[in-house]
């Protein structure tokens, strides 16, 4: 275990339950609970000390937000997944290489156990960023 | 219709546009959607909840319940005095909207950029370089011995996809071999015969090492983006081998680093694997009609996406009047926002950029853009609400049924561009 967390790749994408919450509405909890998650293999939750449910922390050059960690038993060591919607956006980069197009996919981030930290609702993710509070 | 069975619907949720859905319908409320997926469920049973119930303007910081006459007006006024407009979305309305936007967008002097520029954007631009070898889902289904899915994970994003065109009862419904090339083991890769995990960030190695194998060079390494040299040999083989091969191919390689290379890559390889056998390629477009704006902005336009008016005839650039790029210039001093949520889905620095450009938000729904848009106008429901004409991912058009009437007052996001259009026009005149 280690207080500094362990370095992946983190990619973004679809899930079910994002496509269906979405269909809910975006600022529903159903929502939240769809996209607010990060996927990881058992290995790496070990190793930050978190458990399946636990708030952890992702890090980047771009941002810093606060998740739910998700057992993925089919996911390996080094990349994390989190489905595409406002959380994953946080530590995504917007430089496009004059292509048009961000970087949505292998970013390379840091995930630590952050035991006791709220998950913002997408609201309140939302108007932290619009008001530079995040 | 109010009370009653609907069939043959088609369901605008994803690229597929599965148009076999059947309804029911009792007091103007879809209660029952047969065929559909769990998101076409979800789309089609929840079309009446979180809407965004009225016009509203943001006045001293508060959004204010308004008419949707106030709210045109208010809209117009923005968009009349500003000096580089944005008119962005579309992927997620039907066509005639589309040509509305357009309209706007030439009148303001403004740039039209779709949500394809943060999808398959670099599928377009690799297209533009080197072709397009198209072939359509229903000869895929009937025809293809092989099929390859790559950086795509069609169990989740296209839930259909598979049991339609690639698992769908036929001829080659025992034989047909399917593979999953992905940077993780995704649920798509445990419904397929083969998965192949590649490093992140390698899809170009692999594909030039794939077609260096085709042209029977040898390679003098052992593995290349972490697949070892004889699986690849092997996969090579297995693919010139095939008697129809279809490459479909997701966000995994268009967004991932290398972008529109690694989709000329793979557009080369399937070019070559046309010297032995027959191989064609698509991509798995997300939103239900992103496939269709990029064919009527092309139509219209001459171009894709990425369209700017500001010198009165429309010049294309991807990474200059690319959305993305226009925000992170901070260019932008007002956006017409179409059908599409850029707050919930641009990286976050760039959402804090939206925080502080008026935005006219057209949507049906309440999104995290409406929380920040000086202007809502609610919209309805295309392929529910309203009709109008969609393109599948294979660039096949098919009809969108209105199935419910909107709620009252609420009109079609083409009418409501024609009337924004019509105000611009009266306050330039």
């Amino acid at each position: 275990m280690t207080d500094d967390g362990v370095q992946v790749f983190l990619t973004t994408g679809r899930t079910i339950r994002q496509g269906s919450s979405m269909e809910l509405g975006k600022l529903t909890r159903e929502y939240q609970e769809a996209v607010a998650v990060c996927e990881l293999d058992e290995e790496t939750l070990v190793s930050i000390g978190v458990e399946d449910g636990n708030p952890i922390r992702i890090d980047s050059q771009y941002g810093s937000v606060v998740v739910r960690a998700k057992l993925n038993r089919r996911a390996s060591s080094g990349i994390a997944f989190v489905p595409c919607g406002p959380y994953a956006n946080v530590v995504l980069g917007p430089d496009t290489g004059e292509s048009g197009m961000p970087e949505f996919k292998s970013i390379p981030c840091r995930i630590s156990a952050a035991h006791g930290a709220p998950v913002l609702s997408p609201r309140e993710l939302l108007l932290s960023f619009v008001s530079g509070d995040e | 219709m109010t009370a009653g069975r609907l069939k043959h619907v088609v369901c605008p949720f994803c690229g597929c546009l599965c148009d076999d859905i059947a309804l029911e319908i009792k007091d103007g409320t879809i209660v029952r959607n047969e065929n559909g997926c769990a998101i076409s469920k979800s789309k089609f049973l929840n079309h009446t909840r979180d809407r965004m119930e009225t016009p509203s303007v943001r006045i001293d910081g508060n959004l204010v319940p308004t008419t949707l006459e106030e709210a045109v007006k208010s809209a117009a006024r923005i968009l009349a005095s500003a000096k580089r407009p944005l008119v962005y979305g579309l992927s997620s309305t039907e066509n005639d909207a589309h040509r509305e936007a357009y309209r706007i967008a030439e009148m303001l002097g403004g740039v039209v950029d779709n949500t394809s520029s943060v999808c398959h954007g670099p599928t377009v631009i690799g297209s533009q370089e080197s072709g397009e070898i198209h072939g359509s889902l229903g000869e895929v289904r009937n025809r293809a011995d092989f099929v390859v899915y790559w950086g795509a994970n069609p169990q989740y994003a296209h839930p259909r996809h598979m049991s339609r065109f690639t698992r769908a009862a036929g001829l080659y419904n025992e034989t047909r071999e399917i593979v999953v090339v992905d940077i993780r083991r995704s649920v798509s890769a445990g419904a397929a015969d083969r998965f192949m995990q590649i490093e992140p960030g390698f899809d170009l190695e692999v594909l030039g090492a794939m077609r260096a194998i085709l042209r029977g060079h040898v390679l003098d390494v052992e593995s290349v983006g972490g697949l070892s040299t004889s699986e690849l040999y092997e996969l090579v083989q297995r693919m010139k081998a095939a008697s129809y091969g279809t490459l479909f191919f997701g966000l995994g390689l268009s967004q991932s680093r290398g972008k529109h290379h690694n989709v000329d890559a793979a557009i080369r390889l399937v070019q070559d694997l046309n010297r032995y056998t027959r191989w064609t390629m698509l991509p798995m477009r997300g939103h239900y009609n992103v496939t269709g704006a990029n064919k009527t902005s092309t139509w219209q336009t001459g171009y894709p996406f990425a369209v700017d008016y500001s010198r009165s005839y429309p010049r294309y650039q991807p990474g200059e009047y690319t959305a993305i790029d226009l925000l992170r210039r901070d260019e932008v001093d007002a956006i017409l926002n179409v059908a599409a949520d850029p707050a919930a889905h641009f990286p976050g620095r760039l959402v804090r950029e939206l925080g502080r450009i008026p935005i006219i938000n057209l949507d049906p729904k309440q999104n995290m853009t409406s929380l920040v848009a000086a202007v809502n106008i609610p919209t309805a429901i295309s392929g529910i609400e309203t009709d109008g004409a969609a393109s599948r991912m294979d660039g096949l058009p098919l009809y969108l049924k209105k199935c419910v009437e909107p709620p009252e007052g609420v009109k079609p996001d083409r009418d409501i561009l024609r009337m924004i259009l019509e105000e611009i026009g009266r306050s330039e005149t």
